[in-house]
């Protein structure tokens, strides 16, 4: 299916230079010479990496028929993710080098967006923020007041991150899964 | 299309009022007459990279097609060559096709002069001007020495500070397209090696035109690199395929046209007027077949300001400047539609 780029909005799915990507941002212009533009941030679905391109509303791209299943993770092995489909049973898997370091902050039980093409599973969409309990950490050494030190903290996902020396066994904290990052700690 | 009501956004749209209040002053101080016009009109100047809004006037059989003026440079050349002089007009202008979004609104306020015996460059001086003359009424406005920040009672708001309008940074647009976009100046003029060059960048150019791939390629990668060095950018002498309506310079392929920038928004468009009358009806003829080519709604061309050209424009400079973009800048906010107490949008 193709359309004009001046149609597409936030969330659609494209078909350019050999990649899928989705519009992250889609907003007209009209520079007043010239035909008039769309600006748009897209995200490759594969790499997950953002590029802004300025199409001309009149020009025809094509659309990727995309669909997004809420699925069920199951676990996490070696070489993928594996989700299910509650509805028909199907399992599904995609790779871990497709979801990179966002795969560690997958939570089992918990339901995610799974993006497939044709019933192929291409990605997963992942969480924003995701809220993790600490298994294991050095307890906070007792007069260190140096702002902003950190320790390492092991979550229940398996995945270690960088904590700030107040945060104990037991807590549960927010993390940014795109960089891996603390936010803050939560109360439950 | 819905109405949103935004009064969140009073402070931003306080910011408005002064920079309009400033702009009225500004021109009285400098001699313009403010004109006060319609925005109904049964003809329009054909720009064919405008859609308008068309409606109907109607009295018992009588229909009368009607058109919201896209600009008010019709009616205000109309009374420049009947010699009233210098004048301004601050109010309300119309483009259809324009869906909303941070610079656009299909109806927004335009602020638009025209100086007698001056060009281009002229006009650029009083700009600037201008632009020094809005901040220093925002400072006092703000009771403060310093102007970084304004108080407008129920809230503090930034006042834009981060550019300089102590002078212009210029550059003309080939030098600019060679500085950001590495385009150099003999590939920008000659149409086929300026379409190769934009194929080989991996823009798609079958079937689409140079103004088109050019528009593209500024929009991608010139214009978001302009009036960001401290100082507002203008960039002048466009390819005379973008100047309907202005004057072309010496060498025949550009026009004294510019454009000026703040933080990669582009907020006025200034031209040397054409006043040679034979050029401008070609020039018309062109632009209304290209309308006709794209499709675009079928407006009368207005009779009565090629009739005022042949009596004479005078030689002068004219310029449009979009003021709710202007005062999104001193407001330092990044969208039209958080300076406005009430939206339609598309």
């Amino acid at each position: 299916m193709h359309t004009n780029a001046g149609n597409l909005k936030k969330g659609d799915f494209i078909h350019y230079q050999n990649a899928i990507w989705q519009l992250q941002k889609a907003e007209f212009y009209s520079p007043g010479k010239g035909s008039a533009l769309m600006k748009t941030r897209i995200k490759n679905l594969l790499s997950a990496k953002n590029i802004d391109y300025t199409f001309k509303t009149n020009e025809t791209v094509e659309v990727a028929q995309i669909d997004s299943i809420e699925m069920q993770f199951l676990y996490k092995d070696g070489q993928n993710l594996h989700f299910m489909n509650e509805r028909s049973y199907q399992q599904y898997q995609i790779p871990l080098s497709v979801v990179g370091d966002a795969a560690d902050f997958f939570q089992e039980g918990k339901k995610y967006f799974v993006y497939l093409q044709k019933d192929n599973p291409l990605t997963v969409r992942p969480p924003l923020s995701v809220k993790l309990k600490v298994v294991a950490t050095e307890a906070g050494i007792k007069g260190d007041r140096v702002t902003g030190a950190k320790k390492p903290a092991k979550l229940e996902t398996g995945v270690e991150v960088q904590v700030p020396l107040f945060v104990k066994v037991g807590d549960t904290v927010s993390v940014n899964p795109e960089t891996g990052e603390y936010v803050e700690r939560v109360k439950t | 299309m819905k109405i949103i009501s935004n009064t969140q956004n009073l402070i931003h749209y306080k910011v408005l009022l002064q920079v309009e209040e400033a702009v009225h002053k500004f021109m009285k101080k400098k001699g313009f007459l403010r004109v006060d016009l319609p925005v109904l009109s049964p003809s329009l100047i054909p720009e064919s990279y405008l859609e308008v809004f068309e409606t109907e006037y109607r009295y018992l059989d009588k229909r009368q097609k009607l058109y919201l003026t896209p600009s008010p440079e019709l009616f205000m050349k109309r009374l420049l060559s009947e010699g009233i002089g210098n004048i301004y007009y601050l109010g309300k202008a119309f483009r259809n096709s324009e869906p909303s979004s941070s610079l656009h609104s299909s109806e927004f306020t335009i602020l638009e002069f025209y100086k007698i015996n001056a060009d281009y460059l002229d006009l650029a001086k009083e700009v600037l001007e201008l632009l020094q003359f809005i901040l220093n009424s925002l400072r006092r406005h703000s009771g403060e020495s310093r102007f970084d920040r304004g108080d407008f009672g129920q809230a503090r708001v930034t006042i834009q500070n981060q550019t300089s309008f102590s002078k212009w940074e210029k550059f003309t647009v080939a030098e600019a397209f060679e500085k950001f976009a590495g385009i150099s100046e003999k590939e920008l003029f000659d149409k086929k090696t300026f379409i190769n060059k934009a194929k080989e960048k991996g823009y798609r150019v079958s079937g689409f035109s140079y103004e088109d791939i050019w528009s593209q390629i500024y929009t991608a990668e010139v214009e978001q690199k302009l009036g960001t060095r401290g100082f507002p950018t203008l960039i002048y002498d466009y390819p005379k395929e973008f100047a309907a309506l202005a004057k072309l310079n010496p060498d025949d392929r550009t026009a004294q046209r510019f454009e000026f920038y703040i933080q990669g928004v582009e907020l006025g468009d200034c031209y040397t007027e054409l006043s040679d009358w034979k050029q401008q009806q070609s020039r018309f003829k062109q632009e209304a077949d290209k309308r006709k080519k794209m499709k675009k709604i079928n407006h009368p061309i207005d009779k009565g300001m090629t009739t005022a050209l042949k009596y004479g424009l005078p030689d002068c400079a004219g310029i449009a400047i979009g003021l709710e973009r202007l005062a999104m800048i001193f407001a330092n906010v990044q969208s039209i539609q958080q300076i406005k107490l009430i939206t339609v949008e598309t």
